[in-house]
């Protein structure tokens, strides 16, 4: 499967993805500096402390000094001190939270395709049974909440009328060790912030699947004597899955930038949640990490979604 | 005669459609016997493929079999339950499909396919299934086939993939093969060696074989035996030689006539049927063939005729017949159009 054309291929992209990151950190490093506001002025501070922090960071020295230091720690790997939280290393803290996003998302992105695909095969194989209208009915209903209405309504009936809750710390300890809350409550995020993505491959698959079953090699198979089962799932699924492969490209972006959404509202400390603190904080190192990381998570998803084509259709070749 | 192995009586397929049931096979009977090649020729919507799924029991929807029977070695099929029937399908009925292009799974290999037609039916041990692909293969004539197994369709020629088809349905060694249009995708070379090998085939391993096409040279050249089709009916059945050198219906006899001759003078139309094939939803009164017919009388257009003797072994469904038209109606009869030679319609110094 990974023939030398594919390998070449992932060569390519990675250095493309490289080159995007770096261009979006760039653009955001210039844009944030060019922001009014300041994390570093207070009232309350005397004589030339101020200058001080400056020269701390320096952010006394021209732009085009800094943006240098700035591209020189960037390609190490160093992303800088947070603005706020003197001494706080922004490389680790935002890889630290970048597992958690990728935590939930993974989750978000499992349920969205294990359920969405699910249920759109269920509702095609018993296309115009009751089954059906119930399974396309909700998934109307999914993509027409968004996220943040979702993620709300779970909580009320969870935290509020269940009382599944322990004073408002839902998945993790004030103080986060680096664990949170157990392997089932991830689902409750995961779902909030799947749940809309899930009814759109399920409709998408359902669609997808109905016109495959009607295909030629789909009489081929059950002519041979194939079990109504196998001719499902050997036969079917994989061809319908070529459509809805397309779709999971923005699919899965919409999951990373859903995060930010779904983790503020959870109270997640991934990175979606300090993307919002850390521009509320006006923590423009942090900014310019965050925005890092999203850039090369988008890219790295984008790459892997073009390399399950490969994988799903023989035709497709790098 | 041996007992028949395939016997189709008063089968009628219907589809339930928003604008009304249509007819697609409209009352067929016919008799296959071990080791016979029956041809079931017609034109374009007459019913054929529809009578070869109804068959298979694999009619799409919203296509339901009303009423008949398809008796396979004395059993109805159309009484058995969905699981038996699909250890039917492929086993000892196997169905070569039109187009080799659409007809192969795209995502799966093309030796896996082959190996599967063996493998849900559990005839051959899965080790030995592999192997057994290949001289499946190799039998239908697909060169280097021990690389072949791992191509996926799309890199497999139009010839290629049909020769596939057709090792598929042979790998069970099946009673009966029914080939819907074979060679109609294909180019004519390729289709003169499909239908050599499937002449092969059927002499190698007697199986019987239903040929369905609208090509009568496909039928003068590989069948035994004709049924001609029209509107969902039988309309003529008799022996190749008899169909095609004295033809009772005037619908077989306007098909015969419109086949492009090699030695026919150049000045020479085409000559089609006239007309269009009737609506099956609402099919004409009387003879569903009337309003396209030269020799209609008036009696076709309010009985409907049934299949009668009109030689040996040979029926038509037609109240008038040709040799009447020939006799009364000044219709020119049909010279050389026998299996071998070139196939159509004399030219008009001939009949004098």
């Amino acid at each position: 499967m990974l023939s030398r054309g594919t390998l070449i291929y992932i060569g390519q992209r990675t250095v493309l993805i490289a080159f995007t990151v770096l261009a979006v950190s760039s653009i955001v490093f210039l844009g944030v500096h060019r922001l009014p506001g300041d994390a570093l002025f207070s009232e309350r501070m005397h004589g030339n402390e101020y200058a001080a922090r400056l020269h701390y960071y320096h952010l006394d020295e021209p732009l085009i000094v800094q943006y240098r230091d700035f591209m020189l720690g960037l390609v190490r790997g160093d992303l800088g001190e947070s603005l706020v939280n003197k001494g706080v290393k922004i490389s680790p803290l935002v890889a630290r939270e970048l597992t958690v996003s990728a935590e939930v998302g993974a989750f978000a992105l499992l349920f969205t395709i294990g359920v969405g695909m699910l249920f759109g095969v269920v509702a095609a194989i018993r296309q115009n049974s009751w089954l059906d209208y119930l399974l396309t009915t909700t998934s109307v209903i999914g993509y027409s909440m968004p996220n943040f209405v979702i993620a709300s309504f779970l909580l009320l009936l969870f935290a509020v009328w269940l009382g599944n809750v322990t004073n408002g710390a839902y998945y993790f300890a004030i103080g986060w060790t680096g664990t949170y809350g157990n392997i089932g409550e991830i689902w409750l995020p995961a779902f909030a912030l799947g749940f809309p993505y899930a009814s759109i491959v399920a409709r998408l698959t359902r669609a997808s699947m109905l016109e495959v079953i009607r295909q030629d090699y789909i009489r081929t198979a059950r002519a041979k004597g194939v079990r109504e089962a196998l001719v499902v799932i050997r036969h079917a699924l994989r061809n319908s899955l070529i459509p809805v492969i397309t779709i999971l490209g923005p699919l899965v972006i919409g999951i990373i930038t859903g995060g930010v959404v779904i983790e503020n509202i959870f109270g997640i400390p991934g990175l979606g949640k300090e993307f919002a603190q850390s521009i509320l904080n006006r923590d423009y190192n942090i900014v310019i990490g965050v925005f890092t990381m999203y850039a090369a998570m988008i890219g790295v998803a984008n790459l892997g979604v073009d390399l399950l084509y490969v994988v799903i259709d023989p035709r497709i070749r790098y | 005669m041996a007992t028949p192995i395939l016997s189709v009586r008063d089968l009628h397929t219907q589809f339930f459609t928003d604008d009304g049931v249509v007819q697609a096979v409209d009352g067929v009977s016919f008799d296959l016997f071990p080791g016979e090649t029956l041809g079931i020729v017609g034109e374009s919507g007459c019913g054929k493929s529809m009578t070869a799924l109804s068959i298979m029991r694999l009619v799409p929807e919203p296509g339901r079999i009303t009423t008949g029977e398809v008796r396979f070695r004395g059993e109805d099929l159309l009484k058995k339950s969905p699981e038996e029937m699909r250890e039917i399908r492929g086993r000892d009925i196997a169905m070569i499909f039109q187009d080799p292009q659409s007809s192969l799974n795209p995502v799966l290999q093309t030796g896996y396919q082959v190996e599967e037609a063996m493998l849900v039916h559990d005839k051959v041990p899965k080790e030995k299934a592999a192997e057994r692909t290949i001289a499946l293969l190799k039998q239908v004539r697909i060169p280097a086939a021990e690389r072949r197994v791992k191509d996926f369709p799309h890199q497999l020629s139009g010839g290629m993939r049909q020769r596939a088809m057709i090792a598929m349905g042979l790998s069970n060694t099946p009673a009966l093969l029914i080939a819907d249009e074979p060679t109609t995708a294909l180019d004519v070379t390729v289709q003169a060696q499909i239908l050599e090998l499937l002449e092969d085939l059927n002499r190698e391993i007697d199986t019987s074989i239903v040929m369905i096409t609208h090509n009568l040279g496909v039928v003068a050249g590989l069948c035994t035996r004709v049924i001609v089709m029209y509107a969902g009916r039988i309309v003529e059945e008799g022996p190749v030689e008899r169909i095609f050198d004295n033809p009772q219906h005037p619908y077989t006899w306007a098909l015969l006539r419109s086949i492009p001759r090699i030695d026919a003078s150049r000045h020479e139309r085409l000559r089609s049927i006239e007309g269009l094939p009737p609506d099956l939803i609402r099919p004409p009164r009387g003879c569903r063939f009337h309003p396209r017919c030269p020799f209609r009388v008036e009696r076709c257009f309010t009985d409907d005729p049934v299949l009668e003797d009109v030689g040996p072994e040979q029926r038509a469904a037609c109240w008038v017949t040709m040799k009447r038209a020939y006799e009364e109606m000044g219709a020119r009869e049909l010279v050389d159009v026998s299996p071998g030679s070139a196939s159509g319609v004399h030219s008009a110094a001939k009949d004098g």
